[in-house]
């Protein structure tokens, strides 16, 4: 058996590539990869554990049942809350308030849905804010413009 | 001997190293795809272990989203809303509103300035438009996409929810998939450089919570439903209405439909 000994080394190649590959396999490939799919599973639950910033539609309803009464009998009852003001986690945390809600009372803000645009449909009230406000042309529209008349008890139950 | 390996351009060793080669790639080829397909399997049957944080099954939903086009007003809403959810980048977009006006001799106008957020401006095309209408995008999580195709690492990739989603832990940041959506719904994120899309707020669904541009559409013009709920009102709408989706010669089979759609949406 004068060739035994090629016989070994090649054997012992093959071992040692495929320790090589067993244990660089064990290193390279994410864990959970494949486990549903060509992807890393555990990718799904990062996902799923981020924390969502906008509230439950009624969750500004727990602390401010006055104002969601008056809203949900007006006309901007099917606007949530956070349209016009802002996410719930910039105003409660683990259930209590840590920073007041941003009130946004700039005329820009009423026009995102009420400036008369061709191509929007008659669902709601809509002008030309210019028009409106019987403007001069070049005239730049006040800040505040909007709410000097809709005022807060206007807009929440107008 | 010797006259043979000269003559040849391969000697024993070089041969051997070639195959070893080989053999290792081979092995890798032949391990991973075999692992996959064994636990893909096992998936299938059940096997699926339910994590996360909260008791949520991916296997009992399949979500839809409905678009009706005659009740989105363009206010840009659903895009403040899901910049502020999502945390996207200023002039990079999720979900976007495009305007869309057609003249009586078939111009088509469409525009989408800084993708809706601060609504529109009044038109100045200046031509004769006969019919005007804003059409809301998004990813259209797609169920034969080529975003996951395309993907070289496995970081793109179908839930079993169908949503698209990515793995920005690995990402490369090659951008193949944001130039092979044809929807235009990806983008590379300026600081973390990998793919970035819609999630179809993936975290608010295991909640229980609907996404963030539908809970925050005052007209209703975004809807979510879930087809494997029975008396799903939306799936219904799907089920029931002559609904269209975008770019239907593609066959990539997105799960986003519109309603009302006119034929010069694309």
């Amino acid at each position: 058996m004068e060739h035994t000994k090629h016989i070994w080394r090649a054997a012992f190649l093959l071992i040692a590539v495929l320790t090589f590959v067993i244990v660089g396999r064990h290193f390279l490939v994410p864990k959970s990869f494949g486990q549903a799919g060509y992807y890393r599973y555990d990718a799904l639950f990062e996902h799923m554990d981020k924390e969502p910033r906008h509230g439950a539609p009624d969750a500004c309803a727990d602390c401010h049942d006055d104002i969601a009464a008056a809203k949900a009998s007006g006309k901007h009852a099917p606007v949530q809350c956070e349209v016009c003001h802002d996410v719930l986690s910039s105003h409660i945390k683990d259930g209590d308030k840590f920073a007041d809600m941003r009130i946004n009372r700039n005329w820009e803000l009423c026009a995102y849905c009420h400036q008369r645009l061709v191509g929007r449909p008659a669902l709601i009230a809509q002008v030309d804010i210019r028009e409106h406000l019987e403007l001069a042309s070049g005239q730049a529209i006040p800040a505040e413009a909007c709410v000097q008349c809709h005022d807060k008890d206007a807009i929440h139950h107008p | 001997m010797c006259e043979r390996s000269e003559n040849k351009g391969v000697g024993r060793r070089d041969f051997l190293r070639l195959a070893a080669k080989g053999a290792g790639g081979m092995a890798l080829v032949m391990v991973g795809g075999g692992h996959s397909l064994v636990s893909a399997n096992a998936v299938r049957e059940g096997g699926a272990d339910r994590r996360g944080p909260m008791e949520y099954d991916p296997s009992s939903h399949r979500y839809l989203y409905v678009i009706d086009i005659d009740k989105c007003i363009g206010c840009g809403s659903c895009v403040r809303a899901c910049e502020r959810e999502n945390d996207v980048p200023k002039h990079f977009f999720r979900t976007w509103i495009e305007r869309y006006q057609v003249s009586r001799t078939g111009e088509v106008f469409v525009d989408s300035p800084n993708g809706g957020h601060d609504s529109f401006e009044p038109s100045e095309t200046g031509a004769d438009i006969s019919k005007a209408f804003f059409v809301p995008k998004l990813c259209n999580h797609c169920d034969s996409t080529p975003c996951v195709q395309l993907c070289p690492v496995g970081a793109s990739f179908v839930s079993p929810e169908g949503v698209v989603l990515v793995d920005d832990k690995r990402c490369i940041g090659c951008s193949y998939c944001v130039q092979g959506c044809p929807y235009g719904s990806r983008f590379i994120h300026p600081t973390t450089h990998t793919a970035s899309k819609c999630t179809l707020c993936y975290h608010r669904l295991v909640r229980g919570e609907t996404t963030a541009c539908v809970q925050n559409c005052p007209t209703g013009a975004r809807m979510l439903g879930d087809a494997r709920s029975l008396g799903d009102k939306v799936a219904e709408i799907v089920a029931t209405s002559k609904v269209h989706v975008l770019k239907p010669e593609l066959h990539t089979e997105p799960k986003c439909f519109y309603v009302n759609a006119s034929r010069e949406v694309r």
